[in-house]
């Protein structure tokens, strides 16, 4: 299932629901859930965050695919940034070393089990799975 | 939804969902605390990365005049994030 949404921080609510709909009908557990609705997040600021000059809508679609669900966000109109060569950020560094920010893609690295990106014509096309437990399939 | 509440003697507790369009109000909330506090999260049942800048940005304000926030009882899923990022060396969690 595919929903564009505006490219805005406030259409985060819209967003939860859209893909906590999608998740109970496929019987995501929490734990999953957790992840992919964190990632989502995380990806979908980085765009508004990040690619200011366009005011394009953002595309997320959701599917179950066997044993995993798929997630597909596509920015439209934006420069080339692949997010899986963004620098890895230290986590034992001192309080004082500690940047604020740069959290965010570490997390989706750590939180999903595979991360794939492609740049066409402008269009930004980030792809991740998450496999579903057993008791999810 | 989002919710921070202050209670007599300084503790704060988070409730709900600490998301990047709620931090705002974390933020404000946070900006008032100038010595060492609680902060309970057995209420809080999720946090993104923007949430964690503002806990981290308030962390370093408050060391840099010797005083801390302590995170308690945080749920499975939040600890786990705290992990992931490394909080728990920045913050005493409990």
């Amino acid at each position: 299932m595919q929903r564009i949404f505006k490219r805005k921080i406030s259409s985060l609510s819209q967003i939860f629901n859209f893909v906590n709909e999608i998740l109970n009908k496929y019987n995501v557990n929490e734990s999953a859930s957790f992840s992919i609705i964190l990632a989502i997040e995380e990806l979908f600021t980085n765009m508004v965050k990040y690619n200011i000059y366009t005011d394009s809508d953002i595309s997320i679609s959701i599917e179950k695919n066997g044993a995993k669900i798929v997630v597909i966000m596509i920015d439209y109109n934006v420069e080339k940034f692949d997010i899986r060569k963004s620098g890895e950020i230290d986590i034992t560094k001192s309080i004082h070393e500690r940047k604020v920010g740069s959290l965010g893609l570490h997390l989706v690295k750590k939180m999903v089990d595979d991360l794939d990106y492609k740049y066409i014509n402008g269009e930004s096309r980030i792809t991740f799975t998450k496999i579903l437990e057993q008791i999810d399939v | 939804m989002f919710d921070i509440k202050i209670f007599e003697g300084g503790e704060i507790e988070l409730h709900g969902r600490l998301d990047a369009s709620q931090v705002d109000k974390a933020d404000e909330v946070l900006a008032h605390v100038d010595k060492s506090t609680t902060i309970n999260l057995k209420n809080l049942e999720y946090i993104s990365s923007a949430g964690l800048g503002v806990l981290l940005a308030h962390q370093k304000r408050l060391k840099s005049i010797g005083h801390a926030l302590k995170l308690i009882g945080p749920n499975k899923h939040v600890k786990d994030i705290l992990t992931l990022t490394g909080f728990d060396q920045v913050f005493e969690i409990e």
